[in-house]
Parts: structure tokens; sequence; C-alpha cells
């Protein structure tokens, strides 16, 4: 059998894997999913938001735990905690992969319903023949090959790990080498690098003087770019020294290319870009206290 | 002198930080958040994208970016909640690609929720809101590809963006659409600034959902931000005199030594460290350095000492004896 959950190191509060206690857990685990899915189902709606409430509250409750609870200093595994303040310490740590896993777990049963998304759009422009059907036909087929070539290419370097290195390549390793390595990773160069032209269409529109703030910016991106051509910053250098008469003391010294380009990394763009960060950082603190509140409602109502 | 136990001073500050935030809930729930918001062009642009889009009988297209579903997505959407109600009732059509699995999840909920609210249900295709790719640069060409399709009117651009996000202001400009984008990233706002008519800078992104809705819970959290960034400049102002001073008219006359030494008294036990602290006088008094101003002492604690602790059995079967103890 394959062993799709294995994990390089055991995490804290798991089991070994294809063990007996594993099949256990899997199956309290799907029991209780199942009851906690029929209580839900089942539970009168007044009663569906405080169960929905709690249930946020305490997931943000752990990482605010993590957080701010004094952190046991040096706790080896081999040591026994001092008190209950580094035990519960410990405990917290130690349940870090666990809980992390979970939102892992959600977002991989998450997957599914966006794989079936994109099936079921596909599948309905196609079965209809709506227009553009023909791009919906390749998308399936590549979908489905890409999915059955990179399964059979993992079942056989699992069975026979010989196959892992391109001496030991079998059919479906060369299949898979052409399609991801190949064909994926060379579209996707191919998208990454037309951003190179972008940048020039969108700076040559932003760089044109229509105000005085596009002004300022096109004279500071200017000196910026400029700064960073070796070429003309060797020559404002050489411009400078010819007038300082190379007194690395005098006053003209700060006005060379790469003085100013400092200059304004420094006190211009440094500053602005923190004052940035903290604004958003506020905002999150506070979009993130609502929401472990729930405080928040979606929808734009 | 002893450090401050910054541990403390850190908890002490965000809880302060949170307490503005709360406190200003409850007072603009009890005012009915009734507070003055200054003018965003890039919101007041989403009627008008809007309309155009109705006008020219073209969709209108959502991006909440290629991040999981954190604040900054729940953010995104709820715009995006906004801004499907104004299209539910024009009966625009709306188009919102997802680059994350949950994220798509919860836009569906959330747009499918507004058109009901709306009492619009039966103009919502649940096929308008949909998956494209978690893979980046296949998510970029499929919405690329999606743009020039169908000619979108409108583009809103809001979320967690990386290199995509000029790929797609960039296709969406070479057709015409009106553009508002907003990212939390530092480093593709520029790109979006030069490609796009509208951008949400920096926390504009946050204050986006009360300056939509009004809402008396989103208005007063928007105050408590406030707040917290009075304190903040209040703090800096008052840092940078104390430093300030401090570099000019400050003399250390005497300077800390750290002796640490291992602590083994108990025997089967793991040895520790202890650190004495000893002030010794200079022989002349200096300025100080930058690791002595106050401000630095204030969030650099000193690394607390290593207690000894009891082995686990196995551990205490296996480690080598010791000598002596005083127990």
């Amino acid at each position: 059998m394959l062993n799709l959950l294995a994990q390089s190191t055991l995490p804290p509060f798991s089991v070994e894997g294809g063990s007996q206690q594993a099949y256990q857990m899997i199956a309290i685990t799907l029991i209780a999913g199942f009851a906690i899915m029929a209580g839900l189902m089942f539970a009168p709606t007044k009663l569906r938001r405080p169960i929905a409430v709690s249930v946020t509250f305490l997931a943000g409750f752990y990482y605010v735990l993590l957080w701010a609870w004094p952190k046991p200093v040096e706790l080896a595994t081999s040591e026994k905690p001092l008190n209950q303040t580094e035990a519960i310490g410990r405990w917290i740590t130690d349940a870090l992969p666990g809980v992390s896993s979970i939102s892992q777990t959600l977002a991989a049963l998450l997957l599914g319903l966006g794989v079936y998304s994109v099936l079921r759009l596909h599948s309905t422009r196609l079965m209809k023949k709506q227009k553009d059907w023909l791009f919906s036909l390749v998308l399936l087929i590549s979908m489905f090959t890409m999915v059955g070539v990179g399964y059979a290419d993992y079942n056989q370097v699992i069975a026979d790990p010989t196959k892992a290195s391109p001496s030991g390549w079998g059919p479906m390793q060369y299949a898979k080498d052409f399609l991801f390595d190949g064909m994926l990773q060379s579209m996707d160069a191919a998208m990454f690098s037309i951003i190179a032209f972008f940048i020039l269409f969108a700076a040559y529109r932003a760089f044109r003087i229509r105000s005085v703030e596009s002004t300022v910016l096109l004279g500071t991106a200017l000196i910026v770019m400029f700064s960073l051509m070796g070429l003309v910053e060797y020559a404002s250098k050489n411009a400078i020294d010819s007038m300082t008469g190379g007194d690395p003391g005098h006053f003209l010294n700060n006005f060379a290319l790469s003085e100013v380009r400092d200059w304004i990394q420094r006190n211009v763009q440094g500053p602005g870009i923190q004052a940035l960060a903290w604004g958003i950082g506020i905002g999150s603190l506070s979009m993130g206290l609502r929401l472990w509140l729930s405080l928040e409602k979606s929808g734009g109502n | 002198m002893q450090y401050y136990d910054t541990g403390w001073v850190g908890v002490a500050v965000v809880i302060m930080l949170v307490s503005f935030v709360l406190y200003n809930i409850r007072r603009a729930r009890k005012s009915d958040g009734q507070v003055y918001i200054r003018r965003i062009p890039g919101l007041n642009a989403i009627d008008e994208a809007i309309g155009r889009a109705t006008e020219m009988g073209r969709p209108v297209l959502m991006v909440p970016g290629l991040g999981a579903l954190n604040a900054i997505s729940v953010q995104a959407l709820n715009i995006f909640g906004h801004v499907s109600a104004t299209a539910a009732r024009f009966a625009t059509p709306i188009r919102l690609c997802c680059g994350n699995a949950a994220v798509y999840t919860v836009a569906q909920e959330i747009i499918s929720e507004v058109y009901q609210k709306e009492g619009y249900s039966d103009r919502f295709d649940q096929d308008s809101v949909r998956f494209v790719s978690d893979r980046q640069f296949a998510f970029a060409t499929g919405v690329s590809g999606l743009i020039l399709r169908e000619k979108v009117a409108a583009a809103f651009l809001l979320g967690e963006f990386f290199a995509e996000s000029l790929i797609f202001a960039e296709t969406a400009n070479s057709i015409g659409a009106i553009q508002v984008a907003g990212s939390t990233s530092n480093t593709q706002t520029p790109f979006f600034i030069a490609a796009c008519d509208y951008v949400l800078i920096g926390d504009e992104f946050y204050a986006a959902s009360a300056y939509l809705t009004r809402e008396p819970v989103l208005t007063g959290a928007l105050v408590g931000q406030d707040w917290i960034k009075m304190t903040m400049i209040g703090a800096v102002l008052l840092g940078s005199v104390v430093t300030t001073t401090e570099m000019i008219s400050g003399k250390q006359t005497s300077e800390e030594i750290a002796t640490p030494a291992p602590v083994t008294e108990k025997a089967d036990w793991s040895p520790g460290t202890t650190t004495t602290y000893e002030w010794k006088p200079l022989t002349e008094p200096r300025t100080k350095t930058r690791r002595e101003l106050l401000t630095n002492r204030i969030f650099s604690p000193k690394a607390p000492d290593k207690p000894q602790r009891e082995l686990e059995p196995e551990a205490a079967a296996a480690a080598p004896p010791t000598e002596g103890g005083t127990e």
C-alpha cells in the first residue's frame, strides 16, 4: 500500500504510520468528524452561530497562548519541566505541528472542491459546445494526463527506488519529466519573462510628466537607475573628484550619484516602506482581532 | 542597573493596543458608528467601474490574489462582497477567480449570500466564482486569458499578489478596463501604481470595508487603529528625544560584566547555568554605546539562565554518573 502520509520526522501527538494505533486514531477521528457534522446539521439554527464562534475562538486562542505563554528556557526533551508553567509551555509548543496539520488537512480537502470547480466549469462548456470549448478540452486532457502520469511515476518510484535517478528511468519517468520539467516549467518561465516587457510598458506610462508628483517620481527614478549603471556612476564620481581635488571631506562629495541614491533609499524609501508596513501591521492586528472574536460580518453588508 | 523584562513589556504593549481597538468598537456601537473617514478615491471608483461594466454589458473581474485564507484574503472578499452587491442590483455579470481552494470555498459562500441578501438569488451564476489554479503562473495565464476572452470592463485586484500582479494589471489595461487594485505587499504596490487607475495603498486596504459599509464594528476598529498610530508616533518621538539626549549628554561611568557559571548542585539532574552581573567602574567616563542606551535596554532583555532540571527516567539511566550533589 502506498505510504501517502509519509513524514520525515514524527511530530508529537502523532503515531507510527500503518500501526494499529494509527488505524484506531483514523477511525476515532472519522467517527468524531461525522458526529460533529451531524451535530452541526441537526443543531437548532440559533445554536449554530455560538458553535462557530466558540470553535473560532478556541482555534485562535491556541495561537494567542503560543505567543503569550512564557517559554521554558532551553527545555530539552530529556528533561522534566520544573513546574506547571513550564509543563504547559512545553505542551503548547509540542502541539504546534498537530494544530498546524489540522489547517493543512482542511486545505487538502478544500483542494478537492477547487478541482471539482474546474471540472464542472470545463466539462459543462465541453458538453454544451460553448464558445472556446476546445480550450476546455485541452485543459481537461492535460489535467488528467498530468495526474495519471504523476501518480504512476510516484507509484513506480516507491516500488523501485532506483527509478528516482535518471539512470534508472522508465517510460513513465520520461513522460513525467517531459510534461512537468519540459512543458509546465517552461511555460511558467515564459509567463514570468513576459513581466520584463510589462515593466517597461508600465514604467513608460508611470514616468510621464503629468503632474508635480509624477515629475518627482520620474526624477527620483532616474537618479536611482543611473546610479546603478556602472559607467554613469563612474563618470559622476570622476566629475566630483575633479571638482573636489580628491578631498574625501569636501562638501561636494555629498552630490555624488551613489551618495544621493543612498540618501534617497535611507531617508525617503526606507522610512516610507516602514510606515506602510506599520499601517499594514496595525490593520492586520485589528482584522485578526475582529475575526478571532467573530466581530466581522462578511458579505459586504 | 537591572534590565526590564521585555517579554512582559511586549505583551503589555500588545494588550494596550488591542484594548484601543476593542474600546473603540464598543464606543462606535453606542454611537452607531458615525465617524468621519477621509475620502479614498479607489473606493469611490467602485460604483463608477460597475456602472461602466453595466453600460458595456461586460463582466466585472475580481481577483483576491494567490494568498491562503488569511486576514488579507478575508478583507479582499469583504470588499468583493460589496462589489457583488452593487453588481447584483444592476444584473452585471461578475467573475471572481481564486488561486487558493480555501479562498474559493469561502468566496462562493460569501458571494452567494450577497446575492440572496440583495434578493437576486436567480442572478447568481455558480460558475462566476471559480478556482483557476494554485500554481502561480498557471493562475496568471488563466486569469489573463479570461480578461482577454471576456473583455472585462472593470478589474478589482485586491489581496495578496506576487509577480503575477503586473501581468493582470497590464493585460486588463491593454483592453481598457478600469482597474482598482490594492495589495499589502510593498513590492507589488509600485507595479499597481504604475499600471492601474486607482490603488489602495498600505492600510487603506484594511479601511476599505469600514469606508464602504460604515458598520460600527468596522469604523470603531478604524478609530482604534488611529489611536494605535498616534501612540506609536508619540513613542517614536519620545524615544528620539530620550536617545538623542542620552547620546549627547549621558556619560557611562561604569560597565556591567556578566560572568556565566555552570550549575551542577543536584546530582542526576541536567546542568544549568547562572550568570552574575557586576558593575565595574570605568577609569574614564565615556559616551554611551548603542547597547547602553535606555531605548535599547528596554527592548533587549538579558538572556535568562538555564535552570537545572530533573532528567526523564530514560535519560537519567543513560547519563554518566555525576560528581556529588548538595541534596
